[in-house]
């Protein structure tokens, strides 16, 4: 089963790597849904099963959807979006900090004794228990929880509407 | 006496603190000024008079009454300085001589500077020269002696220099000041030698004074001829040529006569200059230490020659002269050098006597100059007087029993005393006794000279203003600039002195009491034998000169102010000589003078170049290395670093803001950055 | 599959890596935040994966996981929400352009 281990992995990479590279604004989001999904699939393959179904959910069907939105909203009105330059100011300083945060992280993990566990038992985890140990001792983060979405919710509105409230 | 003499300090120090008194009066409190000299020189004199008393009887056949009061006045070490004060025969003598003298000239001096706005000041100058000359009577120790010395030097210059701001009167109180100090310089060698000698400045100290150790420093040797009593006696001699205007230091005498003539009747008749010869009788056991057969020393011999020359040279000048205080001036030269030559011959008690008996009759004179001159209104050339007999009677008789007793007329004081002069010098040196008696001759000229111009004949005052005054036809009244006599406060010691210039020589006479002063001042010396050559041959020339001087003066008075004195007629050039001194300033000025000045402008030129250029270098060298200090320091370190450091941090703000650039990718470039520091420091450190 | 847990670690940090060159030097505000969601992303697989090979009995960490992933889309809600107002009031969504906070 290492095989599908690896092709996922390439998918997840692939799809990242295009959308933080591609010119084309929409293309970029697109290749984002790719991860999306290869995200979901690794999901899927650590016997997550509740969590793969609720990320293809959010992200793919909500954040992808916003991030769409916001850019089409946002478009310049000559219609060309960020064909002039691709990458800011000064990028090279941020890719190497990230080359040397990834560095890091890998001379980390390759010596610590911990990264050479295998997988233990195959219980599975049923969604009806999620729901269960969701609303009886994890109540209080589902709650804060709630409370944290509507003041997104709210707030999102706020701030895209303000100038319609003005104008009025 | 011994009680007494304890209290002998008192005799100065009322004049002092008199001085003291009036050094801070203002100007204004001139009754009150007055009012203290007078006051104190009385109490002086009172306690002079006791002092006098109280040495009456309490002599010997061969010792003198003397008792002394020495005390040490500081300690350095194991030895020290003393002071003392005597009281003896010589010292009360000369204290009521000073103090009666100093008084009724006080009292005429009220009259004579009534006019002047600096009356305070001329009486606290007089005060302190009454105090410093009393010092000198009083001590019994050289110490005290050279301090009031050089504190009558000091009054002179101060009281001949009075009137200032006239350049005469400048240039005069200089030349009596250095002339003097001069001399000074001889003496205060004389006192280190003493000194050096005997281990004592004391005078008499119960056995162990200088003055008891004479005899003994007379047998050592001391320079050339002299012993070294001898030596000393010489080196304290110059001080007194200097003071008492002895040969060749005679000169600032006559000049002093710049100062008002109080000062000169005080001053330079009856005291200061006396206190050179004083200071010979004082110091006179050193002075005949070692004494040959016949009681003469090379010293003394010294002494008497110098007096004797001094006499013959000055009244020489004085027959010339035509200012009415210059004749005076060089007469009581001539006087003093009297009064050496009889020291010099011997004779304590014939110079004492003679110094006595002439303070009372100079002073006489110049009071009487001084009522003249105020009577004339400041008028002080002799050809411009005359006639002054009728309207000053009381000045004209006063002054001619002075001048009688000056001239040696038979039965005043100055006979006596003179006579004693002449009589000891004859047993000693008839060379010199023969010079004392043509000096004695013109003497009595030149005095008989001065009456008769002054006194006699019409009065030349005007001369000059009335034929400016027909030229002019103006006229303010003439009664103005006519003499009149003057106020009684200065008559009143023209009339006591002279009473004393009458009477006072009976006192040294063989048929008063045998020789009482004698027997009083030095009961160990032998009167000299008398000799009647010497007696009438003093009594002929004084009437000579009163006769020639008549002759020549009298008998036809000078008509005019400008017309040629009658002498300077007979004797043409010599009279000429005379009159400009024998052309000894000039002399000096020529030599000594020019070859001070001299050495000045060089010392002035070292001064200069090396003292003043080494004074520039330190300077300089000073102002380089704070130029120096500056840059390095202040301008380089400080403001430089400063500047710098601002300047960094400026620099550093601005490089610093170009962090806010506003730009939210920067600052989380920068977060990731920390962070993946952080990470590193974690994992690895 | 016996893949050993430092297979994954390696991807989400890797993955993470990613994200964050994205963040960092892309000019599009809205390419920032896609960044940003790329990372959080790597760093939930990272939390799953600790789950799956240690934890394996609870299933308290898909409830961290959830909970996760419900902040990250309020989180980019709000975030493009102010990408639009950022748009109305510049004109732009470069970042380079937008440095009114300029100290």
């Amino acid at each position: 089963m290492d095989t599908a281990f690896w092709i996922i992995s390439a998918v997840t990479v692939i799809g990242a790597v295009l959308a933080m590279t591609l010119r084309n604004l929409v293309h970029c989001v697109l290749a984002l849904v790719l991860f999306f999904f290869g995200i979901a699939a690794h999901y899927f393959l650590l016997h997550a099963d509740f969590l793969g179904a609720v990320q293809i959910l959010l992200y793919v069907g909500a954040v992808a959807v916003l991030i769409l939105f916001a850019i089409m909203l946002t478009r310049h009105v000559t219609g060309t979006e960020g064909q002039r330059e691709v990458l800011g100011g000064k990028w090279w300083a941020g890719m190497g900090t990230a080359v040397i945060i990834a560095g890091l992280l890998w001379a980390v993990i390759r010596r610590d004794q911990l990264a050479a566990l295998l997988p233990t038992g195959a219980a599975k985890t049923s969604v009806a228990e999620i729901g269960q140990v969701l609303v009886t001792r994890w109540v209080v983060p589902f709650e804060a929880m709630g409370v944290l979405l509507t003041a997104a919710l709210i707030g999102a509105v706020v701030i895209a509407l303000e100038e319609f409230i003005r104008r009025r | 006496m011994n009680e007494l003499v304890k209290q002998q300090w008192l005799i100065p120090l009322f004049p002092l603190v008199a001085a003291a008194i009036q050094s801070l009066l203002p100007r204004g409190q001139r009754k009150l000024s007055a009012g203290l000299s007078i006051t104190a020189m009385t109490a002086s004199c009172v306690l002079a008079l006791r002092a006098l008393f109280a040495t009456f009887g309490t002599g010997s056949e061969h010792e003198v009454a003397r008792a002394v009061w020495n005390f040490t006045w500081f300690r350095f070490g194991s030895t020290g300085l003393d002071l003392g004060f005597v009281l003896d025969p010589l010292t009360a003598g000369m204290a009521v001589m000073v103090t009666f003298v100093g008084l009724w000239i006080f009292v005429n001096a009220t009259g004579y500077m009534a006019e002047d706005e600096n009356f305070t000041r001329f009486f606290c100058f007089m005060s302190l020269f009454a105090a410093a000359m009393l010092g000198v009577v009083v001590a019994n120790n050289l110490l005290l002696f050279f301090i009031c010395w050089e504190l009558v030097g000091l009054c002179s210059y101060l009281l001949i220099g009075f009137w200032y701001f006239k350049p005469s009167a400048a240039a005069a109180m200089k030349k009596a000041f250095i002339t003097t100090r001069i001399g000074d310089v001889g003496f205060f060698l004389g006192i280190l030698l003493l000194y050096w000698q005997t281990g004592t400045l004391n005078l008499y100290d119960h056995g162990h004074g200088a003055l008891e150790q004479a005899d003994a420093l007379s047998k050592l040797a001391g320079w050339w001829v002299f012993s070294m009593a001898g030596l000393i006696a010489l080196l304290l001699f110059f001080g007194a040529m200097g003071k008492s205007a002895q040969f060749p230091l005679h000169v600032w005498l006559p000049d002093a006569m710049e100062g008002p003539t109080p000062v000169s009747a005080l001053i330079h008749a009856a005291t200061m200059v006396a206190a050179g010869v004083f200071m010979v009788g004082r110091m006179f056991p050193l002075f005949t230490a070692g004494a040959a057969e016949g009681g003469s020393t090379p010293v003394l011999d010294f002494v008497m020659w110098i007096g004797c020359i001094t006499a013959v040279l000055s009244a020489t000048i004085a027959v010339a002269q035509f200012d009415i205080k210059r004749v005076l001036a060089y007469s009581t030269c001539s006087q003093l050098g009297y009064m050496v030559m009889g020291l010099g011959a011997g004779g304590l008690v014939a110079g004492q006597f003679h110094l006595l008996t002439h303070a009372f009759f100079k002073a006489l004179l110049f009071l009487g100059a001084g009522c003249v001159i105020i009577g004339t209104h400041h008028e002080q050339d002799m050809r411009r007087m005359g006639g002054l007999r009728q309207v000053m009677p009381i000045t004209f008789v006063c002054y001619v029993i002075g001048s009688l007793a000056l001239a040696g007329f038979p039965l005043t004081a100055g006979f006596f005393s003179k006579d004693e002069v002449l009589l000891v010098t004859y047993h000693r040196s008839q060379w010199a006794w023969g010079l004392g008696t043509f000096a004695a001759f013109l003497t009595a000229f030149y005095m008989a000279r001065q009456i008769f111009m002054v006194f006699f004949g019409r009065w030349r005052g005007g001369d000059d203003q009335k034929e400016q005054e027909q030229a002019h036809e103006g006229g303010h009244a003439h009664e103005h600039h006519e003499p009149h006599e003057v106020s009684w406060n200065m008559w009143l010691p023209l009339v006591v002195l002279s009473v004393f210039a009458l009477f006072m020589g009976w006192l040294g006479t063989p048929w008063v009491g045998g020789n009482l002063f004698q027997r009083y001042l030095a009961p160990e010396e032998i009167a000299p034998g008398a000799s009647s050559l010497v007696l009438w041959l003093s009594i002929g020339v004084g009437l000579l000169g009163i006769v020639l001087g008549w002759v020549i003066y009298g008998r036809k008075t000078m008509e005019h102010a400008t017309e040629p004195d009658p002498l300077a007629t007979m004797l043409g050039g010599l009279f000429t000589l005379l009159n400009r001194k024998w052309y000894i300033d000039e002399l000096y000025e020529a030599t000594i003078i020019r070859f001070t000045a001299t050495c000045g402008v060089f010392f002035r030129l070292v001064d200069k170049l090396v003292v003043d250029g080494i004074l520039h270098a330190i300077a300089w060298t000073a102002w380089a290395l704070s130029q120096i200090a500056r840059w390095a320091g202040d301008e380089f370190l400080i403001n430089g670093g400063f500047e710098t450091s601002c300047e960094s941090v400026r620099i550093g703000g601005k490089a610093f803001a170009k962090l806010q650039s506003g730009r939210v990718q920067n600052y989380f470039r920068v977060l990731t950055l920390g962070a993946a520091i952080l990470l590193l420091v974690y994992f690895f450190a | 599959m016996n893949v050993p847990l430092s297979y994954y670690l390696m991807l989400s940090a890797f993955l993470f890596a990613i994200g964050l060159c994205g963040a960092l030097s892309r000019k599009n505000a809205i390419l920032v935040l896609m960044g940003i969601e790329i990372m959080f992303n790597a760093g939930i697989l990272n939390l799953v994966a600790f789950w799956r090979y240690k934890l394996f009995a609870t299933p308290s960490a898909q409830l961290f996981a959830i909970f996760a992933i419900a902040i990250a889309a309020a989180e980019s809600a709000i975030g493009l929400a102010l990408v639009i107002a950022i748009y109305r009031q510049y004109k732009s969504v470069d970042v380079d352009e937008i440095t009114s906070l300029k100290g």
